[in-house]
């Protein structure tokens, strides 16, 4: 009983929405170049996607993605281990990695467009910014979180360092690590559609943009579901992968 | 009743290894810019394969003192021996068992028994064996692949106790390991316990602060009294193992050890001296 109240309410409220959208276009409370209705959406839809115009941006979008996240979700896993497990490290690098992380990414925009142009580069370092603050700072409070007596089993038993590490750090960590990188990747994904808005030839963001150029606001409407679907189904994938690994807790 | 040595009693290995000894062990804590005297002059002598139990009020020393005998801490004066070698760091030969299991979560039963065996240059099925036997020792056949959490709090302090003999140590050290079990686990674990050391037949020092728990199984119980920790008294224990709970020399050294918990005076403290001030 309760899961099928569940399973209406979660396709119902989108479902809800979309009849509201229709009725309000429908009735023409407001002007069609601020707001279209969910049908000429679909329309464009099917016309983005038989140009091929869909698939390239989106295709160039994720490319840019895979990149910047990776770069920047395995530096930060580099550099918070580094961070927890040295003391020079933590000295040298610990205050002024608290205080950028408080900088919002995209205020690094202008800075890193005359530094590096609006080239390729300049989109996976954005993203790799982006992609790295929430795993480093993951990895740096995971580490330090390891109970000491985990250390003290360890100690008694006289593991190898490599059993440490393989058997003990890497399973107490790994659930608040890839918390990290799960906050790491949506963030990333937000950060690159709101770049390309602003600056690109090409990626989903841009596609919006030329569309709001062109008052095609179906276009619009067309990135705004996608870019929505796509940051919906990467932290759904990642919280699978998560699951898998945590499974023990489960059992 | 004439003292009988615990190597004699009928069904108890007779074991030529594992003799502790405590010489002079000082120990203490420097907490900011105060020095906090734990253990003071603590000598005792294990004999192999002896049970010794340790009481003595909460914040005594006691768990630091095993804590010391394990190798987790180095930083004392005075002599840890065992069979005569001066203790330095931890080693496979002396096991410790903590209050809580200690077990780690991801792992199942059997992994987490076979963590204690990875320094060991022994063949995987050598190991396996071990596993299993220990498994069986504990009364955990069945469970092998459950996670800690399926476990019960009295299962999960089996598998501790199994994990910390899966090395064969000469001694085992028992922090308070029922402590946080109920009455009826507890009474019930102190039976295993007993079974599994006559046995094994290894040295056991156990701390616990349940005086009739101590006197069940200790060959010797050994009274401690804090600022700075230190014996106050130690008691032989002449009967032979397994033992009546209901037996009366079992009571009438329960009252004694109690009694002499609960009446001393504490010169540290004004207020309790005041109020025992008849007694003195
Ligand atoms: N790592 C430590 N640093 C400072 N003080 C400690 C430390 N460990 C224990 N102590 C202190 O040493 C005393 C004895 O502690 P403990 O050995 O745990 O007592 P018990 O096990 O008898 O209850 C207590 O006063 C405790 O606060
Ligand atoms: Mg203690």
């Amino acid at each position: 009983m309760k899961p099928d109240l569940k399973l209406i309410l979660s396709v119902g409220s989108p479902l809800l929405l979309l009849i509201v959208w229709q009725a309000v276009t429908a009735f023409k409370l407001f002007p069609p170049e601020v707001l279209v209705s969910p049908t000429a959406v679909i329309a464009a839809f099917g016309e983005v996607i038989t140009t091929g115009e869909l698939q390239r941006h989106l295709s160039e979008s994720l490319t840019r993605l895979a990149g910047g996240f990776t770069t920047g979700a395995s530096l930060g896993l580099l550099f918070g281990l580094a961070l927890a497990l040295s003391k020079t490290v933590e000295r040298v690098f610990g205050p002024t990695f608290q205080a950028l992380r408080q900088v919002p990414v995209l205020a690094f925009i202008p800075m890193l467009i005359l530094l590096l142009g609006i080239d390729e580069v300049f989109k996976i370092v954005i993203i790799a910014k982006a992609a790295f603050f929430p795993v480093a700072l993951a990895a740096y409070d995971s580490v330090k979180g390891v109970p000491k007596s985990y250390f003290e089993v360890s100690s008694l038993y006289r593991a190898p360092w490599w059993v440490l590490i393989s058997k003990i750090l890497i399973p107490a960590t790994i659930p608040n690590i890839l918390a990290g990188v799960r906050l790491s990747l949506t963030r990333s994904w937000l950060v690159l559609v709101a770049a390309e808005l602003i600056v690109a030839d090409s990626g989903l963001g841009q596609m919006m943009e030329m569309g709001r150029q062109m008052f095609r606001l179906d276009i619009v409407m067309v990135g705004v579901i996608v870019a929505g679907v796509i940051g919906f189904a990467l932290d759904r994938l990642f919280q699978l992968l998560q699951a898998h690994a945590l499974r023990w807790k489960t059992a | 009743m004439d003292y009988v040595p615990h190597s004699q009693i009928p069904g108890h290995k007779i074991k030529q290894t594992g003799a502790v000894s405590l010489k002079g062990i000082k120990k203490q804590f420097n907490f900011k810019d105060r020095e906090l005297k734990v253990l003071s002059e603590f000598s005792l002598d294990v004999q192999p394969g002896e049970f010794v139990s340790i009481v003595g009020p909460s914040g005594c020393g006691k768990s630091t003192l095993l804590r010391l005998i394990a190798g987790l801490d180095d930083t004392y004066d005075g002599t840890i021996a065992l069979d005569g070698q001066r203790v330095a760091g931890t080693s496979l030969e002396r096991g410790l068992v903590f209050q809580d299991h200690r077990l780690f979560p991801w792992m199942t039963l059997e992994d987490n028994i076979a963590l204690a065996l990875t320094n060991r240059q022994i063949s995987k099925d050598a190991k396996a064996k071990l596993v299993a036997d220990h498994i069986a020792l504990v009364g955990l056949k069945g469970f092998e692949k459950a996670f800690p959490h399926q476990l019960s709090g009295g299962m999960a302090q089996r598998a501790a106790i199994a994990r910390s003999l899966v090395n064969e140590p000469k001694v085992l050290l028992l922090d308070e390991p029922f402590g946080a079990l109920d009455a009826l686990t507890r009474v019930h674990l102190q039976g295993e316990l007993q079974r599994i050391w006559l046995a094994q037949g290894s040295t056991m020092i156990m701390i616990t602060h349940d005086v009739e728990e101590a006197l069940y199984l200790g060959d010797r119980v050994v009274v401690m009294q804090a600022n700075p920790g230190r014996i106050t008294h130690t008691v032989d224990v002449n009967l032979p193992h397994p033992r009546d709970r209901a037996s009366p020399v079992l009571h009438k050294l329960k009252d004694e050890i109690l009694a002499e918990l609960t009446n001393v005076p504490e010169p540290s403290n004004p207020i309790v001296r005041l109020i025992k001030g008849d007694d003195q």
